[in-house]
């Protein structure tokens, strides 16, 4: 694997020196910030702007469960959805710019751009995940007064392997499809599929689809399976890959 | 004689387009090859297939006695590539993209400080501490000249080098060719004519995917030469032009600026024959008649600019 650490290194430059520096961080700490001061009071904004339309249905009190969903579900929607349009361009924009030419007549493997690409990005993605939810229990801990570790530990976790997996997806997305918007199209209708495949109850127990609603569920507190989920996405996620790495050797560039 | 590059029918086609037709290259180690040819011959095409970014459709393309298509990344090692328009990390050095490029080659860290020291006095960007992305055009092709040099190459691929260039960099970009002929193998595409009988060796001149012509400068302009001959005559030019555009053997006739008619031949045996014959006949002195000395210049238009493009 020629290459591989010189050009992971130039990739880990590039996130810290760039707009990749601020883009994704940003939007993981604003609701890992936000999301426990949310959660905690967004009853109370309810109650003063609207009581005269709940009529008798009672809201009840917020807790610490609430901070933890809401937390997954912004990792499931609006930081998975900026995942998918940031690394639409993860290959292609290096194809545009011309630097891929200048790297890939150097003695770097095709396997080593792609690999160092798929492993930087997993790597950086799981720092945020851990920032974030450090963060969010913190934040927790500090506006509920309770915050217990387990539930809010291992449903990031389990959305990092669907994150994880999602970046596989974009590696090969971005090599096959050369315009960032086509390939963010193709993730975005990807994420689409997958969650219509976890409503069939054997997809949405052991396949990747099911991490779909495993993290909200771990969230909760309530037992799911994992094992299987978390086995086949991490899989899927390294066959993908490989098959990014095929397709990046046969194209011409 | 130890080749640098070798093509054996070269062909790439995209569709029913043929950029590439059958191309038959031999370039020795240690020269200076210029690669002549007009926009969209099929330079870049040619060098994207020596350094692996092309397949062929058909056909061999050797560097350094491996096969590019079967050989691994190893052999990348032992070249230099700047592309016609190279593509730069903007928010880098250039002394960072230089060390980049020097690690992504092994090369040791002391061996690098050397190297990346005298390249960017090389490339006038020794001072420069800004990032690439603030650079001109010019900066960058000699920061892409550079990093093409980092892992001291057997053999250099530079397409459209000077393109960029003001004269002063021009010239410095050729001294530097020049000071590597003999130890390295240079071959340069190009469509400034100046620039390769400055400093080459030998052409090879493309067209429309097809080498119609290659080998030594001297020996081009020379073989191109003795199809035209220069005529002068005491008088009556224009007369004489007239006899002489109704030969077979005539191809053209033009009047000069001085007034010698300028006559590209079909068969010089025949008009060596025919011509004083001519001016005889029209009862004019015969001044001088001599083939014409043709430049590169010269052999390239009349290859490459007579079809419609």
């Amino acid at each position: 694997m020629r290459g591989f650490a010189a050009f992971a290194r130039k990739e880990f430059l590039e996130i810290v020196r760039t707009w990749r520096l601020w883009v994704l961080p940003g939007i993981v700490l604003f609701f890992a910030l936000t999301g426990p001061v949310m959660a905690r009071f967004t009853p109370e904004i309810l109650r003063a702007v609207a009581a005269d339309q709940l009529g008798q249905f009672t809201l009840p009190d917020p807790t610490y469960a609430d901070a933890y969903t809401g937390w997954i579900k912004n990792l499931s929607q609006i930081v998975l959805f900026a995942l998918i349009i940031v690394y639409g361009g993860i290959v292609s924009s290096e194809r545009r710019s011309g630097t891929a030419v200048l790297v890939l007549t150097k003695p770097v493997s095709r396997g080593a751009f792609i690999l160092a690409k798929a492993t930087v990005h997993s790597v950086f993605l799981a720092v945020l995940v851990v920032a974030g939810t450090l963060v969010t229990w913190g934040g927790t801990a500090i506006v509920f007064g309770e915050a217990p570790g387990g539930a809010l530990w291992s449903a990031s976790l389990a959305w990092l392997v669907f994150g994880i997996l999602f970046v596989a997806l974009m590696t090969l997305f971005s090599v096959l499809i050369s315009p960032t918007a086509g390939a963010a199209g193709a993730g975005l209708g990807a994420y689409a599929l997958v969650s219509i495949a976890a409503l069939w109850t054997p997809l949405g127990t052991y396949s990747p689809a099911a991490l779909t609603g495993v993290p909200t569920s771990l969230a909760l507190g309530k037992s799911v399976e994992t094992f299987w989920p978390v086995c086949t996405a991490l899989l899927l996620a390294a066959a993908l890959v490989a098959l990014a790495v095929t397709a990046f050797k046969r194209k011409e560039l | 004689m130890s080749l640098a590059i070798r093509t054996s029918g070269l062909t790439k086609t995209y569709g029913e387009h043929r950029a590439l037709d059958s191309v038959d290259l031999e370039v020795e180690e240690g020269s200076i090859f210029g690669f002549l040819g007009p926009n969209g011959a099929g330079k870049t095409t040619l060098l994207r297939m020596l350094t692996g970014l092309a397949r062929p459709t058909s056909g061999v393309v050797q560097i350094l006695g491996h096969d590019v298509t079967a050989v691994d990344d190893s052999i990348r090692a032992r070249i230099g590539f700047l592309p016609d328009v190279p593509g730069f990390y903007d928010w880098m050095t250039a002394e960072e993209f230089l060390r980049f490029v020097g690690r992504l080659f092994s090369i040791d860290r002391r061996t690098l400080d050397d190297r990346v020291g005298m390249l960017l006095g090389l490339a006038g960007l020794t001072d420069v501490t800004t990032a690439i992305g603030g650079y001109s055009r010019g900066m960058k092709q000699r920061l892409g000249v550079a990093q093409a040099l980092i892992n001291a190459p057997e053999l250099l691929l530079l397409d459209e080098p000077t393109s960029a260039l003001d004269p002063m960099g021009r010239r410095d970009v050729l001294d530097m060719l020049t000071s590597l002929r003999g130890r390295t193998t240079v071959f340069f595409s190009t469509h400034i004519l100046a620039d390769v009988e400055r400093v080459c060796d030998t052409v090879a001149i493309l067209d429309r995917g097809r080498v119609v012509a290659h080998g030594p400068i001297q020996e081009l302009t020379s073989r191109y030469a003795e199809r035209k001959v220069i005529l002068e005559v005491t008088d009556a030019a224009g007369d004489l032009a007239q006899d002489i555009s109704r030969e077979p053997w005539a191809a053209s006739v033009a009047v000069g600026p001085t007034g010698a008619l300028e006559i590209t031949v079909t068969d010089m045996d025949a008009a060596r024959l025919a011509i004083p014959v001519l001016v005889a006949g029209r009862h004019t002195g015969l001044c001088r008649m001599d083939a014409g000395e043709l430049g590169l210049e010269d052999v390239f238009v009349s290859l490459v600019g007579g079809g419609a493009r």
